[in-house]
């Protein structure tokens, strides 16, 4: 095997091997030697042991949503009202009521800035903690978590609900990439989630086809279980019918198992549906799940979208979700990340509507041993900047993956050898974790 | 082994005296007492020293932060950097102390005198204190003017082929610069093992032997990478002992020659039918249809493996796969490509794929295409007007009679890409697509393990600098321009800047669109080549400049091509002296980049491997391969297909994947085939292929809009959904890396073929074979021949009861007290009734629901029951094994096909279990 393949003297043979010797897909297969071979293992002392990503696309404005300014000009300042919440001092939306009831659970970070005003950019910053390159896709923080704590034997490490979006693994090997549901749950009913599901079938039928195969699998004899790739096969296979048969993972995507008290703390649409199923998941041992709701993206008509739409479904969601992570005792192992990928121009435009603007945007960090109640940084009087202190997204990056015990600084190397840190600018954010 | 004869052969040769001393080790030269001690050079011994001691390596003195407030460049080599660094430091000012040299903090930290977190790196009064404090005696002096020009290493012994394990050898190097001076410089290089499980080598270049096989040691001093070719053979068949092999071509010679060395014989040939689903696999990406399998295992002509190349090289499915092959590797991302604001229903990436395509098909030259890739420019002649440029573009979308994108004589997407926009961006992705050579390294720092520099770096993205990318109309008259265009798009859409309410960019696009199908101009973006700034800044001017744009440099580099000379651009298009450069005979990666992507593709691991990393410590397993083929496809006039039938025809492709004991761990000398899983787009069609209707199947081999392997598989700017091809690893082509494609197998891989509705709903689908089957004999199929639309409808219905019912029972009405008066009483009576009634319809209805979802799920086949076979049932057991692992059952499998048929609820259910369960062996996924 050709060596000298990175640019600090890591060498490719290094990790083949390991990887002989203990064997492909018995554990230390090339990746995880990589893993092994840099410094710093994920803390065990560290809250978080699973994690809930909320992608909010399209760019959130946070003038109208945990960061409003009534003392702002009009020409700034929205149409709504900012309301009391459960913890003194800390305001925000009048048409988030139900999170506003559950304040205590989940931090607000305020002025967090960045300056990628596409899309396409500004979420992939806030998707890795990394402020994008040309020449290279950093991982998502799912892949991560899957390379570095990885899932249980019935259930994959990482799932996206519907979908986890473009480059999802980066550089890293696709097998960390996530379960895609390919849908939204449907309220009072089993999820048909794809490749678990077993549909107009029974585990007999199951068992009867995995025999089936092995019946008629047998052309390569004894060399399948020497040839690595064919061995890796017969590993993934096992573990395949593993999930398919468990009924765990048929049970943590059937939503009608959950009790009427958990049910009753979310609204029978599609992103509450979502959110009680990350619960779920989380509860089956998945440790990555995202979770999207769109349509954030408000050049037009900013109010009525907000106001009829996107805050009633993200409140519902949201408070739901906290609280029924509290409810079963999962809040403080579960690390909760809301954001989008940049907030919304401070100034309105001629439609009604505001524009995109990555100068100051908000986050919400909640569970993983991460401090609710608090609102962290500001925005100055017009929402315009950070006042003071800049937050990052790769500080919240830093403190996401802080929560879970990762270290953030901890070094991968690229297919090319390229050495590249987890998240390299980032800092953790003291006050969540004080 | 090799005595050091040359090496005693040259020192005798040399009379001068100083050259004489050079010869010595450095431990003579420059230890025992100072005053009798060599001049030590900075270039030759004070900086790699420095390196090889580790000082500037990553984690110490050469991280980008530096340590300790002192930062040396990254395996120094860059001399006036480090020179100022060791000598100049502003704070300390004693990091080297003239006047009192020992006090020198350059010397005090190394030696432990000062604390030093990098911990104690040699003795005082070593050679290697000596020489550092000689140097600072001597005036610490940058040397680089006076050194010269690095030549050569020379490395002795050339090879190291030993007889057991533990056996060792001492490596000697020489360096060889330009001003004639020769030096054992040992104690300065660096030596790199590329696989410690056949050798190691010390700090002083002692190599010892540590198990079976072979590789390189590698010697890194200044300029000079040199890999020594070192092995162990792994039996004791090598020389007059080796067996007898046939070498019937000349791969197969230079293969032959390299495993006699090692000991290794190579695996048998494989069998006609092995080789039939190999190489239809690999050269075209699609499984042999069941007739062909007949036909080709049937056929008794002694060339028919020969003859099979020669047709699978002129079918559609070749151009297809390699024109895909070719976009991977030229980067063509659709995610990155986006020509028009406005107008959705381009598609470049396609247009790209198109024009590679018609040229593969065509088998025109390899350095063509290049040309013509490289060369883009979007207006198709060089004084052609923007007016007419916009015309033409507008012809190649418009609806009725578009002219043929791929007829253009050149492709200008490779430059339009997004993540392009930088020169240096386009120098890596120009090194990676057409060189095969990494230089991302010496962006910031020296290669670690090539010849380049830093300024290597700059000299060559200086080609790429005039290439720019804009939508700005240049040269475009005033009452024809892209502002002109936009305003007369606004005007169609009744855009007015006034009204708050309306989408411009919704508007425009709608206007875009219809627009661009009756082949009306819009608005383009362009590449082309702007003129070079001839003008002279003063610094001022240039302060100013560098405060709007950091990157900003007045300087003006001179274009060098890697590892050549320096050219004189006085071409208009620099391009043109590069694509000029490519296409030499001499050049030394165009076509080694090539072949060695061909070979990689065919063996799973290419003669250089990473196959697009050439560079000079990571040389061929076998270089008489690489100069056969790299020499013989120059000669060919760049011919893709001589490459692909020199590799095909060989023994060494055609080997089973079978081992012995001598070539069991062989992945690198090709004695065997390696197994492999299938690429993401050739599991796609595969499976659609084999579990196709015989009409389907015809289509899929001969229209190759219908496969993944071409066009299918290619996204939007959007990037590509298929949930299937990501799992499986289909490059976006945005990293410069072939790895970004990867075949290595995966738990979510396997979940889809075993449960996937996407997978599952292929096996019944109308237009399947199943289906025909189903027709053929009058069964319903489908799901198991399940309504599954009906019992999605029962289910909805029966859980919305059920919860009106959850409902009605929470609100059930309420037990009054015994003191509740008679209308209280009533009343309850009354709503009970009611409350009884309603809750017994609904009970009604659930069970109507339940019992109708129960009527439409399968019931289990009782025990025993046993299917009437149809007659020709051999037949179709057949054929299954023909569509998918592309052989016929064994006598066993037939009669455990019949079996299992017999079991199932009837014969087409039965088929497509079969069927189902074939495509999840290992042996369909695999190409073997």
């Amino acid at each position: 095997m050709a060596a000298h393949i990175f640019c600090d003297g890591v060498q490719r043979r290094d990790f083949l091997k390991v990887g002989a010797v203990t064997g492909f897909g018995l554990g230390l297969g090339l990746p995880q030697f990589l893993a092994s071979a840099s410094e710093g293992r994920v803390n065990p002392d560290a809250k978080g042991k699973s994690a809930i990503f909320v992608r909010l696309a399209g760019g959130p404005t946070h003038m109208d949503t945990f960061d409003l300014k009534p003392g702002a000009p009009d020409t700034h300042r929205g149409q709504f009202k900012e309301i009391k919440t459960n913890v003194p001092g800390i305001r925000f939306c009048e048409h988030l009521p139900k999170l506003a009831k559950v304040a205590d659970k989940f931090a607000i970070l305020r002025g967090v800035s960045h300056t990628l005003a596409a899309h396409a950019l500004g979420t992939q910053y806030l998707m890795t903690g990394n402020r994008p390159l040309p020449s290279l896709r950093y991982p998502s923080y799912g892949a991560v978590v899957s390379k570095e704590i990885g899932g249980t034997k019935e259930l994959p490490a990482f799932v996206a609900v519907p979908k986890q979006g473009n480059y999802p693994t980066g550089f890293l090997p696709v097998e960390y990439g996530p379960f895609e549901t390919g849908a939204t749950p449907t309220a009072g009913q089993a999820m048909q989630v794809r490749g678990l599901a077993l549909r107009g079938i029974t585990l007999d039928d199951v068992d009867r086809r995995k025999d089936m195969i092995a019946k008629y699998d047998q052309a390569f004899g004894g060399f399948a279980k020497e040839d690595k790739i064919l061995a890796g096969m017969d590993e993934f296979s096992a573990k395949a019918y593993q999930m398919m048969r468990s009924t765990k993972a048929r049970e943590a995507f059937d939503l009608t198992r959950e009790s009427a008290g958990i049910t009753r703390l979310f609204d029978d649409q599609p992103f509450s549906q979502s959110c009680l199923l990350a619960t779920r998941l989380v509860q089956s041992g998945v440790k990555f799940v995202t979770l999207n709701l769109g349509g954030w993206d408000t050049h037009f008509d900013n109010w009525s979208k907000l106001k009829n739409t996107n805050l009633p479904a993200l409140d519902a969601g949201l408070s739901g979700l906290f609280t029924s992570l509290e409810q079963k005792g999962l809040l403080e192992s579960t690390s909760v990340f809301v954001t989008g990928e940049f907030g919304r121009t401070p100034k309105i435009n001629k439609r009604t509507g505001r524009d995109h603007y990555p100068r100051a945007m908000f986050c919400l960090m909640a569970g993983g041993g991460m401090k609710g109640g608090q609102i962290i940084g500001e925005s100055d009087a017009k929402g315009e900047a950070p006042k003071d202190r800049v937050i990052s997204p790769d500080d919240v990056a830093a403190s996401f993956m802080h929560s879970l015990g990762i270290d953030h600084h901890k070094e991968y190397h690229t297919p090319t050898g390229r050495p590249v840190m987890l998240v390299r600018d980032g800092t953790v954010i003291p006050e969540l974790f004080s | 082994m090799k005595l050091f004869f040359p090496l005693i052969a040259l020192a005798a040769f040399i009379c001068g005296s100083a050259l004489a001393d050079g010869l010595k080790p450095a431990e003579q030269r420059f230890g025992g007492k100072i005053e009798d001690a060599e001049s030590p050079s900075f270039r030759r011994h004070v900086v790699p020293l420095a390196s090889k001691l580790g000082c500037s390596g990553r984690e110490c003195h050469g991280s980008f932060q530096g340590r300790g407030d002192f930062q040396l460049s990254l395996f120094g080599y860059d001399f006036a950097k480090d020179h100022k660094a060791i000598t100049a430091d502003k704070e300390h000012r004693i990091r080297v102390n003239l006047n009192a040299p020992e006090e020198s903090l350059f010397l005090k930290k190394p030696i432990g005198q000062v604390k030093h977190k990098g911990g104690d790196i040699y003795e005082e009064g070593s050679w290697e204190h000596n020489m550092m404090l000689k140097w600072i005696q001597n005036g610490a002096k940058l040397d680089v003017e006076e050194t010269g020009v690095f030549e050569r290493l020379e490395v002795f012994p050339e090879e190291f082929v030993a007889n057991r394990i533990g056996e060792t050898v001492q490596l000697k190097v020489l360096a060889y610069w330009k001003d004639g001076t020769v030096e054992d410089v040992t104690s300065f290089t660096r030596f790199e093992t590329n696989d410690e499980s056949v050798a190691v080598v010390s700090e002083l270049g002692e190599v010892e032997i540590k198990g079976k096989g072979d590789s390189h040691i590698v010697a890194f001093y200044d300029n000079g990478v040199l890999p020594i070719p070192v092995m162990l053979p792994v039996s004791q068949l090598v020389g007059s002992k080796y067996p007898k092999i046939r070498a019937s071509t000349p791969i197969d010679e230079a293969i032959a020659t390299k495993l006699q060395k090692v000991g290794i014989i190579p695996s048998e040939v494989c069998t006609d039918q092995e080789f039939l689903r190999r190489v239809t696999l690999d050269v075209t990406g699609t499984l042999p249809t069941a007739e062909e399998v007949k036909s080709f295992l049937a056929s008794r002509d002694k060339n028919k493996r020969h003859n099979k190349v020669n047709e699978l090289l002129n079918r559609p499915a070749y151009a297809a796969w390699w024109a895909t092959k070719i976009n991977d590797f030229q980067g063509n991302s659709p995610a990155q490509l986006r020509i028009n604001q406005y107008a959705r229903k381009v598609n470049p990436s396609r247009d790209w794929y198109n024009w590679v395509y018609r040229r593969v098909s065509e088998n025109r030259p390899y350095d063509e295409i290049v040309e013509g890739i490289v060369m883009g420019t979007s207006r198709s002649k060089p004084d052609q007007s923007y007016k007419d440029f916009v015309n033409e573009m507008a012809s190649y979308f418009r609806r009725d009679n578009p002219v043929d994108f791929s007829k253009r004589e050149d492709m200008p997407w490779f430059w339009a890409r997004r993540n392009l926009r930088q020169p240096e961006e386009k120098a890596m992705a120009f090194a990676y697509s057409f060189l095969g050579v990494r230089i991302q390294c010496a962006q910031c720092h020296k290669h670690p393990f090539d010849q380049w520099t830093q300024s290597d770096f700059n000299s060559f993205k200086a080609f790429f600098e005039p290439i720019v990318y804009t939508g700005n109309g240049k040269g475009s008259d005033p009452d024809f321009s892209p502002k002109i265009l936009q305003m007369e798009l606004e005007k169609e859409a009744g855009y007015n800047r006034e009204d708050p309410k309306q989408n411009r960019n919704r508007l425009l696009r709608s206007v875009a669109d219809k627009r661009l199908a009756n082949g009306e101009p819009i608005p383009w973006q362009e590449v082309y080549i702007k003129t070079p700034n001839k003008k002279k800044y003063t610094p001022a001017q240039i302060a100013k400049i560098k405060k709007r744009n950091s990157n900003f440099n007045a300087r003006v580099i001179t274009p060098k091509v890697l590892g050549g000379e320096t050219m004189d651009v006085k071409y208009p298009d620099p391009r043109t002296p590069l694509v000029k450069w490519l296409r030499a005979e001499e050049n030394p990666y165009f076509a080694r980049a090539f072949v060695n992507r061909v070979w990689a593709h065919y063996f799973g691991r290419g003669l250089v491997e990473p196959a697009d990393d050439l560079n000079l410590a990571n040389p061929p397993t076998n270089a008489g391969v690489m100069t056969h083929l790299a020499d013989g496809f120059v000669k060919s006039g760049f011919d893709m297909k001589w490459v692909h039938r020199e590799i095909l025809n060989s023994d060494a492709y055609q080997r089973s994947w079978k081992v012995n004991a001598t070539n069991q761990h062989d992945d690198k000398n090709f004695s065997r085939y390696v197994i492999r899983r299938l690429p993401a787009e050739v599991a796609a069609d595969a499976i659609r292929q084999a579990t196709g209707s015989e009409q389907r199947v015809k289509e899929l081999a001969s229209n190759m809009e219908m496969r993944m392997i071409g066009a299918t598989s290619i996204g939007g700017y959007r990037g590509n959904n298929n949930y299937m091809l990501g799992i499986f690893g289909k490059p976006v082509r945005e990293n410069n890396c072939d790895c970004e494609r990867t075949v290595d197998p995966t738990l979510l891989q396997t979940i889809f073929t075993r449960n996937d509705p996407e997978m599952l709903s292929q096996l019944s689908a109308k237009g399947g074979w199943i289906d025909e089957l189903a027709r053929r004999y009058k069964i319903k199929n489908g799901n198991n021949g399940i309504d599954r639309k009906k019992l999605g409808q029962h289910r909805v219905k029966l859980v919305a009861t059920k919860k009106q019912l959850a409902n009605l029972r929470a609100n059930s009405p309420a037990k009054p007290g015994n003191s509740a008066d008679a209308s209280v009483l009533k009343k309850y009576k009354s709503e009970l009734a009611a409350y009884i009634q309603r809750e017994q319809a609904l009970l009604r209805k659930v069970g109507y629901y339940q019992k109708k979802m129960a009527a439409l799920t399968p019931k289990k086949s009782e025990p025993g029951q046993r299917v009437q076979l149809p007659e020709g049932v051999e037949d179709l057991i057949t054929e299954t094994f023909l569509r998918t692992v592309s052989r016929y059952p064994s006598n066993k499998e037939m009669e455990s096909a019949r079996a299992d048929l017999e079991k199932s609820k009837n014969i087409v259910e039965g088929m497509q279990e079969l069927l189902l369960a074939l495509l999840n062996t290992k042996e369909f996924m695999v190409n073997h």
